[in-house]
């Protein structure tokens, strides 16, 4: 039977697994026919009762059915026989029967068909493991709904009495959705049986509102008992149960009022009758999806923080608009910075930092429990109090009498989720006192004070540690820390001492616990002046001799406030010698000097202070001083606004030493005022506000031995130098030819300002008006500086000077300072009358030495100048003008025009007719003359030429031919003609016109100074054509006799021009003057030429 | 004035500013005693005309800074979610006798007052950090208190009415957050439609 079972009945879920783990072809046609096989024996068994199944749902009875044989009908009875141990027979009318669980292993079981046609009997063995476990179908108890929430409640009985212990039972759960039911969630939910009926509960909460659709709940079971090996089967599904919402008339929309968190998905409805036309959330669209009837929904994804009004999701409807609100916001953040402190041990105060901010407000705010472990109490926040810090909150919580450590939970919570944060705290080691208040002072007596002030608190438990800020005016704060026992009734009090009488002081006070946690805010602050007390110490005395020398003035010095102890009310002075004492009256306070009239014999000065309480001990000085013969004044600079003194030290001196200055300007007394330091000091800086730069102060340094005073040094000095503000008055106290005595004067010490290091000198050339001395220190060559450092040296000299020479002289003074200014003066030096008469006397006698020799030669020469410079005039018809050249010359290999001697000028005979030169009344011959400079400041000093003689001359500037290259002017002198001469012209003008033509005569010469090469050239051609021709090629005359003139171009070549014969000729042909004719420069030679350069002159 | 405020005002909030519509109460007859705890003053009307004013001139920054604390969309969508669809507003007939429009000013003023408080106090939840629409709310609903104050006492001392019925707009406690907001706006926007006409009126 088992095999049959197996073969003939195999399970469903045989079935499956075969079927799924077929996939080879060859197995399935072994199955097929394995199976055709199969059915064939089945077909010959359907002769006796077959198809044995046995299921259970409680384990406990089994319910095994089979089918009845072919031919069995109404009346059939079968006996189900159950071959075990007590071999039970059931006799039944029906081909099923429940049976009780059979135990482990197989039993056979005979199943025997009794029928009229006679009987058949067929045998099956039943094992557990054939059986099925498939529970009943569970039922849903309740299905309820939170729309709120949108959370489905669903409750079921697992019938676990039915079934052993400890079973599990898995149980599915189905949601359906919309009418078209829809699945929408499919949920395992696992249970254990625990022998009894149980109820259970589910829930699921709904991402679309509940209120948008209907929803539906269906389930079944499985059950997995480990007691049982047969075959487990998911029982049928539950009928359904459905949830669905009455919608009103209105449109609605849901959810509505929802908190949820930042980022997460969210879905609106809108159930409406009528046709939802959009959806937006603030000013965003969304698609709309369709649900049941006209309700629509829209899907939020990743929705962002709200406002403080919430989001808005608004759905247009016809006419109409619905929506709801929505708050997206965070879950309160832990509590930050917890801490819990109390500032009177009656209170605690707990504040936090919350965090981020959650974007909820209002009712949907986070709300904050502190609960405190040990009593069991706890307080709500109910406001947010704003604490220094700003964000911070904060709670009070009252503490409880006899505790003192505390385990603080701060609990924080709204709608998306809480925290928490813990603190365990020793509250009387975080105690932070109020403020005190109240804070009063009172005196004990000169130099002690009482505090008293407020300290609200219950303290008595612990000590106090309180600060006080004690000030003095002007000076610097002490702080002093005091301990003391805290008190119930918060009235604090100490005294403090170690003060100053009548003096100023500033109080305030602050404490902490002295398990320090925090120091409490400063108290108000407390002046107070502490009481008088005697005056410690006598004034500061010196005494000074009045100028006559009879009085005694006594000088002091008001004490200071911390040695007068109050107020000073008056002084009393009083001088005792060994014979008498002497004493003034009281001299009020303000007055700190007193003048007694004394002889010279010694007295101790004695002055005393007092105010109101009583007498300083009393200061006394000695009116004689000790003498000192060995005293010299020294010199000292000062280092900002003070100088330093130093000594040796001198062991005779046993009291101290007194510093005395005074302004060396003023009238005696000399005193502005005293400085004593102790005995073992060797220097002082001696500062003070009186101190002026550029002032002499002069200092005394005393000794004291024996109350008696001894003048130790002497020094004179200046606390800064400056440079003098006055320059030396200086004279000139002789003047020569060559030299300069200066004298000058002291410089006055007020005006001085420094120690004199000495003088500066400057002297040069030059005139008052046109001459100043500028920048003496820029190193100007042309100024000569001496510097006198022998400041006691008041006159100078100046030496190696010229004559008759205008000099400028500056004088300065100077000190370390600085220079100070100059002051200046011209002078002008005497002639040197030797060198002038010397300079007269040379030249008449050179002039009149060579005038005599010159008549003495001319004499015994007068024939050969005659023959010289009055010839025969020659015929010129017998003169052959080609041949003149040659005829002077003849015989000469060059030319020898410069030599006077050897040629002799031909003589010219001027004819009366003019048939081919009309114009021309004489031979010309024109030589240029030395240049005679009209102006020496005009002209370049090479071309100053001196000339013994001037012949009347025309100079006339004319543009060079060669224009700008020959880079100047070239000038034509033409000499001076008679009138039947033509009219001067240019010689380019004249090659111009007819360079080729100009036959007859010509001048024979017309040269330019500045002759230039073309120039030369066209006069070699005028040489080929025509006329009279110059005796000389002028080319050649570059050859300079000492008493030529010359004249020099552009290019410093020298050209010259005629010869002595020429000027000799130019002598005798030069008629006389013509009025029409250009006047003549008129350069005689005159004796003042012997000194100047200017024949103008 | 302020002695009016203080004792007749308070009066008529504890017997009338309760949440719900009220049910419409009689006009005191004539024959009834009409006696105010304080004589009221001689240029009652120029008052009243110059709290209307007052308000008319306030009336719509009111309504702007309302709507827009509510969030988008309602400022884009005034007509639909702003509009003046107050169904149960008290009527006003500019045209009356000035007895007539002082009744019917009353009523309104009455039913102002009752919504602008719920709207304060929705406000106050809502949007906690607005300050400045609590505080233009809040003088809104005080010149209001006085203007009542006021009119009842012109009523009183004038036409011997010591009595008005009086009805009430919503109470919007129960109601969800869009629905107050919503509500909130339409009747401040009624407001500032009828004051304008009102003070018109006088």
């Amino acid at each position: 039977m088992d095999i049959y079972l197996r073969w003939k009945r195999p399970s469903r879920l045989v079935d499956n697994k075969r079927m799924r783990t077929t996939s080879d072809f060859q197995w399935l046609l072994s199955t097929f026919v394995l199976l055709y096989l199969m059915n064939h024996v089945t077909s010959q068994r359907k002769e006796t009762p077959y198809d044995l199944k046995c299921t259970t749902n409680n384990l406990k009875m089994w319910d095994c059915s089979w089918k009845a044989p072919s031919g069995a009908g109404h009346g059939t009875l079968y006996e189900f026989c159950i071959d075990n141990r007590s071999h039970s027979c059931y006799q039944l009318a029906r081909t099923n029967i429940e049976i009780p669980a059979l135990s482990h292993g197989d039993h056979e079981i005979t199943i025997r068909s009794l029928q009229d046609a006679g009987s058949s009997t067929s045998e099956f063995i039943l094992n557990e493991k054939n059986i099925s476990l498939i529970p009943d179908t569970p039922e849903i108890l309740n299905l309820s709904a939170d729309f709120s929430t949108s959370t489905l409640h669903v409750k079921w009985n697992d019938k676990g009495s039915v079934f052993p212990r400890h079973s599990n039972v898995i149980w599915e759960i189905k949601i359906l959705r919309k009418k078209s039911m829809e699945l929408v969630k499919l949920v395992t939910h696992n249970t254990s049986l625990s022998g009894k009926d149980a109820v259970h509960h589910w829930s699921w909460v709904s991402d679309l509102p509940l209120e948008c659709a209907a929803h539906y709940v269906g389930m079944r079971c499985y059950v997995d008992s480990p007691l049982f090996s047969g075959h487990k089967e998911w029982s049928d599904w539950s009928p359904v149960k459905n949830i669905s919402w009455t919608p009103d008339s209105q449109a609605k929309v849901f959810p509505q009022d929802k908190v949820v968190l930042v980022g997460s998905d969210i879905t609106f409805c809108c159930v409406s009758q009528e046709k939802v036309l959009s959806a937006q959330i603030g000013r965003t669209y969304c698609p709309l999806i369709h649900l049941d009837g006209e309700n629509v929904a829209i899907e939020v994804h990743d929705i962002s923080v709200s406002d403080n009004s919430g989001t808005n999701v608004v759905f247009m409807i016809e006419d109409n608009v619905s929506g709801t609100v929505v708050f997206a916001g965070y879950p309160p953040d832990i509590p930050q910075n917890l801490n819990c402190e109390t500032h009177d041990l009656k209170e605690i105060i707990c504040s936090w930092n919350p965090g981020r901010p959650t974007g909820l407000v209002g009712p949907r705010n986070t709300s904050y429990t502190l609960f405190e472990g040990f009593s069991g109490k706890y307080i709500r926040f109910k406001r947010v109090e704003v604490s220094a810090n700003g964000s911070y909150h904060q709670l009070l919580f009252q503490m409880v009498p006899n505790q003192e450590i505390y385990n603080f939970t701060l609990y924080a919570r709204n709608p998306l989720g809480r925290s928490e944060a813990t603190i365990l705290v020793n509250i009387t080691e975080k105690v932070y006192p109020h403020t005190p208040t109240s804070f009063k002072v009172k005196d004990i007596n000169s130099t002690a004070v009482i505090l008293s002030w407020h300290l609200p608190g219950s303290f008595a438990k612990i000590n106090l540690l309180c600060q006080i800020e004690i000030k003095k005016i002007n000076s610097v704060q002490e702080l002093r820390n005091i301990t003391i026992k805290g008190v119930e009734n918060s009235s604090y009090r100490i005294a403090v001492g170690k003060l100053n009488p009548y003096t100023v002081y500033t109080f305030r006070i602050r404490c902490s616990a002295e398990t320090f946690w925090k120091w409490s805010k400063w108290s108000n602050k407390k002046q107070h002046l502490t009481t008088e007390a005697i005056p410690s110490k006598g004034p500061d005395t010196w005494r000074e001799w009045s100028s006559d020398g009879k009085n005694l003035i006594i000088y002091w010095k008001p004490l200071p406030i911390n040695e007068a102890n109050g107020k000073i009310l008056s002084y009393n002075v009083s001088c005792s010698s060994d014979e008498e004492t002497q004493s003034l009256s009281e001299i009020p306070d303000p007055q700190h000097k007193a003048e007694i009239q004394l002889d010279k014999n010694d007295y101790i000065i004695s002055v005393v202070a007092k105010n109101s309480v009583g007498a300083s001990p009393p200061s006394k000085i000695a009116s004689m001083e000790i003498p000192n013969d060995d005293l010299k004044t020294e010199q000292a600079v000062g280092m900002g606004k003070g100088i330093l003194l130093t000594w040796h030290q001198d062991p005779n001196m046993t009291c101290d030493y007194v510093i005395k200055w005074c302004n060396s300007s003023r009238s005696a007394p000399c005193l502005m005022d005293w400085r004593k330091v102790p005995s073992n000091s060797t220097e002082v800086l001696i500062e003070s506000d009186q101190f002026r730069p550029g002032v002499r102060y002069n200092f005394f340094l005393y000794g004291c031995r024996n109350q008696g005073y001894q003048l130790l040094r002497s020094i004179i000095g200046y606390i800064e130098e400056l440079a003098p503000i006055v320059a030396p008055n200086f004279t000139v106290e002789d003047t020569s030819a060559d030299s300069i005595l200066v004298k000058w004067e002291d410089i006055p010490v007020e005006e001085l300002r420094g120690f004199l290091r000495g003088y500066l000198f400057y002297f040069e050339k030059g005139e008052r008006d046109t001459s100043k001395i500028r920048g003496l220190e820029s190193g100007r060559s042309d100024i000569k500086v001496k510097n006198i450092t022998d400041i006691s040296q008041k006159t100078l000299r100046i030496a190696d000077l010229q004559g008759k020479t205008s000099y400028h002289l500056v004088l300065r003074a100077y000190t370390d300072g600085g220079m100070g200014p100059e002051k200046s003066m011209f002078v002008v030096t005497k002639e040197n009358s030797v060198g002038l008469i010397i300079a007269i006397l040379i030249p008449v006698a050179v002039a009149v030495i060579v005038g005599l020799v010159t008549s003495i030669l001319c004499y015994r020469k007068r024939e050969w100048i005659k023959e010289t410079f009055y010839p025969d005039i020659p015929n010129p018809e017998n003169c052959k003008a080609l041949q003149f050249q040659k005829s002077v010359c003849e015989g000469s290999s060059a030319l020898k025009t410069l030599e006077m001697n050897p040629c002799t000028p031909n003589s010219v005979e001027v004819l009366e007719t003019r048939s081919t030169f009309p114009k021309i009344e004489d031979t010309e011959i024109i030589s240029p003359v030395a240049e005679c400079p009209e102006d020496s400041s005009g002209a370049e000093p090479e071309n100053h030429v001196v000339v013994s003689y001037c012949p009347p001359i025309i100079e006339e500037e004319i543009p060079n031919p060669a224009g700008d290259e020959a880079g100047g002017t070239s000038q034509v002198i033409y000499i001076d003609v008679q009138s039947m001469y033509q009219p001067q012209v240019k010689p380019e003008e004249e090659h111009g016109k007819d360079p080729a033509g100009g036959a007859g005569y010509k001048p024979q010469m017309h040269l330019p100074i500045n002759s230039t090469v073309e120039d030369i050239a066209a006069e070699d051609d005028l040489d080929k054509t025509a006329g009279y021709r110059p005796q000389a090629n002028v080319n050649t005359w570059n050859l300079v006799s000492p008493d030529s003139p010359r004249s020099t171009d552009s290019n410093s070549e020298i050209v010259s021009f005629g010869s002595p014969c020429s000027i000799n000729s130019r002598q005798f042909l030069i008629p006389p003057k013509d009025e029409d004719s250009p006047q003549s420069n008129g350069g005689g030679w005159s004796f003042t030429n012997f000194f100047q350069n200017k024949p103008n002159d | 004035m302020k002695v009016l405020a203080a004792g007749v005002v308070p009066l008529l909030l504890v017997l009338h500013w309760k949440h719900g519509a009220g049910s419409p109460l009689p006009i005191t007859p004539v024959n009834a005693t009409c006696a105010t705890r304080h004589p009221c003053h001689s240029n009652l009307m120029s008052q009243i005309r110059n709290q209307l004013a007052q308000l008319n001139s306030s009336a719509n920054a009111l309504f702007i800074l309302y709507y827009t604390a509510q969030g988008e969309p309602f400022p884009n969508n005034l007509d639909k979610l702003c509009g003046p669809n107050v169904t149960d507003f008290p009527p006003f007939h500019a045209n009356g006798t000035e007895k007539a429009k002082l009744v019917e000013l009353y009523r309104v003023i009455a039913y102002l007052g009752a919504s602008l408080g719920n709207i304060t106090r929705d406000q106050k939840l809502l949007n906690p950090n607005a300050l400045s629409l609590h505080s233009k709310l809040n003088t809104t609903a005080d010149v209001m208190r006085g203007l009542l104050s006021n009119v009842l006492c012109r009523l009183c001392s004038k036409y011997h009415v010591a009595h008005v019925d009086v009805t009430y707009g919503p109470d919007t406690s129960g109601k969800d957050v869009f629905q107050k907001k919503k509500l909130g706006c339409q009747l401040l926007g009624k407001y500032k439609q009828v004051i304008a006409v009102v003070a018109q009126a006088f």
